[in-house]
């Protein structure tokens, strides 16, 4: 067993005991201590297989996938520390506040040391994986791009600089027919734009005139309705008048009866007067 | 505005033209076509006297025409693409290959249509139509302001007219209260005076009856 053998690298007179203890009370050890025992195990193991992937940083092994396999050991082993740690830290809690034995107290004790010995360890693979890693470089397969070289002779470059002369001259004439271009469309652009603005005024000018109409139209609506209100005064004054008419009419048709009234009676009057003087 | 004279040519070898003026626009013409730098497209536009000549080359193509000077460069290049897409259209490859004139009888018809067209008509150009347009849209609203202000002075008589009437039978209906209120005055005094009357004849008999005017007897 693993464990034999690091007890063995510590402590020299302990496998009597620790057996011994294991026989005589095997069920008075609590589920924590298992639990610890078997995160020791673990972390052994993995510490033992993290050890052996750092052996091969610098040999021809060196690889991108043994990188990513030691950084997922490297990764798995501090979990299992923080776990087997919280299970040490409960057990020795139950130690302190329950009645354990003393043959369980010193087993405790003993499964603490060991589990510090593999921390140590572990530190030790850690460092030994960082030197390594610095030092070294993983193999990479490089493709090696082919080069290529090919002096000119001086035919060539005379013939280069003919062809840069050509060249020259034809953008040079290319410049000029572009230039007479732009000109040219200056030009028509310039005008269709005074034909445009022309438009604008005369939009302009109409619009002055829809306004001046409005306004006239507006204006007039006044007068009009000003008549329409002599019209109303006139009718209802005549309405007035004809009625006042219609009255001075019924009365003077009454002072014609009066009239007529009053000449019988004078008539009358005067008969009887002369009938009087006669007799 | 008005388009004169238009050529096609290739080169310096005329193949159609026409001209709806006797003018010397064609040796103008002609010393221009020997005289236009370059080989490649381009578009030129050349002042003589009063006259301007615009030049259009494409694909060795040469479209010329004579313009008057107010009539500006957009319309005369319209004229000048047209043509050219006219004269391709109909001929295409024999272009390269004909001789002088070759093309002049047919083609001059359609020189003259295009120069009527281009010269005359408003719908040549947008910007002319619209302008017309405008033009005409001016004209009937100057009209309608016309009516309006013969109507507004037509109401301003009207409105003065209804004016006085008012006045009038105002004073109108004044008058006939007042000679409402004469006749009944009037009317009141013949009753009063009948009333009079009566009672002057009642005392009469009433004095006859008891004998004197004192009316000894019925006291």
């Amino acid at each position: 067993m693993s464990f034999q053998d690091l007890e063995a690298g510590t402590r020299s007179p302990a496998p009597n005991r620790f057996t011994g203890g294991r026989q005589q009370r095997p069920s008075s050890r609590g589920d924590p201590s298992q639990e610890v025992a078997a995160g020791i195990f673990r972390i052994s193991t993995a510490v033992n297989s993290f050890f052996r992937l750092v052996n091969s940083i610098g040999t021809p092994k060196d690889t991108l996938e043994l990188r990513d396999k030691l950084q997922k050991t490297r990764l798995q082993i501090s979990e299992l520390v923080k776990n087997t740690s919280a299970k040490l830290k409960e057990a020795s809690e139950a130690d302190l506040h329950g009645s354990a034995s003393q043959i369980k107290k010193i087993a405790d004790a003993k499964l603490a040391k060991d589990f510090q010995s593999v921390l140590k360890e572990f530190q030790k693979a850690q460092r030994l994986a960082a030197e390594r890693e610095i030092t070294y470089t993983p193999v990479v397969t490089k493709e090696i791009p082919t080069s290529y070289n090919a002096p000119e002779l001086d035919t060539e470059s005379l013939r280069i600089s003919q062809q840069q002369a050509l060249l020259l001259q034809s953008r040079r004439q290319e410049v000029v027919f572009l230039d007479n271009e732009i000109t040219f469309n200056e030009a028509i652009i310039e005008e269709r734009e005074q034909g445009i603005r022309e438009i604008e005024d005369q939009i302009r000018d109409v619009n002055g005139m829809f306004k001046d109409l409005a306004l006239m139209v507006n204006h007039q609506g006044n007068i009009v309705d000003d008549i329409s209100s002599n019209l109303d005064n006139s009718h209802a004054a005549t309405t007035q008048a004809t009625v006042q008419l219609r009255k001075a009419a019924k009365t003077q048709r009454s002072n014609s009866s009066l009239t007529c009234l009053l000449i019988l009676i004078f008539g009358i009057v005067l008969l009887i007067v002369i009938i009087v003087v006669l007799v | 505005m008005s388009i004169l004279y238009a050529l096609v040519a290739r080169g310096t070898v005329v193949l159609a033209e026409l001209s709806t003026t006797s003018t010397n626009a064609s040796t103008i013409a002609k010393q221009i076509l020997e005289k236009i730098p370059g080989n490649g497209d381009s578009h030129v536009s050349y002042s003589q006297d009063r006259y301007v000549f615009h030049v259009k080359r494409t694909d060795g193509l040469t479209v010329l025409c004579m313009a008057d000077e107010d009539a500006g460069r957009r319309i005369p290049f319209s004229f000048l693409e047209d043509i050219h897409q006219r004269f391709v259209r109909t001929y295409g490859r024999a272009i390269h290959s004909a001789q002088a004139y070759a093309m002049n009888d047919e083609f001059s018809r359609v020189l003259n249509q295009q120069i009527e067209y281009y010269s005359n008509d408003p719908n040549a150009d947008t910007i002319s139509r619209i302008k017309g347009e405008m033009n005409q849209v001016r004209d009937v609203m100057i009209e309608n302001i016309d009516n309006i202000l013969d109507r507004g002075e037509r109401l301003e008589l009207l409105v003065d007219k209804t004016a006085n009437m008012q006045g009038n039978t105002f004073r109108f209906r004044k008058q006939t209260r007042r000679f409402n209120n004469t006749v009944w005055w009037r009317n009141c005094k013949l009753t009063l005076l009948l009333i009079l009357v009566l009672l002057v004849i009642i005392y009469i008999g009433v004095a006859f009856a008891c004998h004197g005017p004192t009316l000894p007897s019925c006291v």
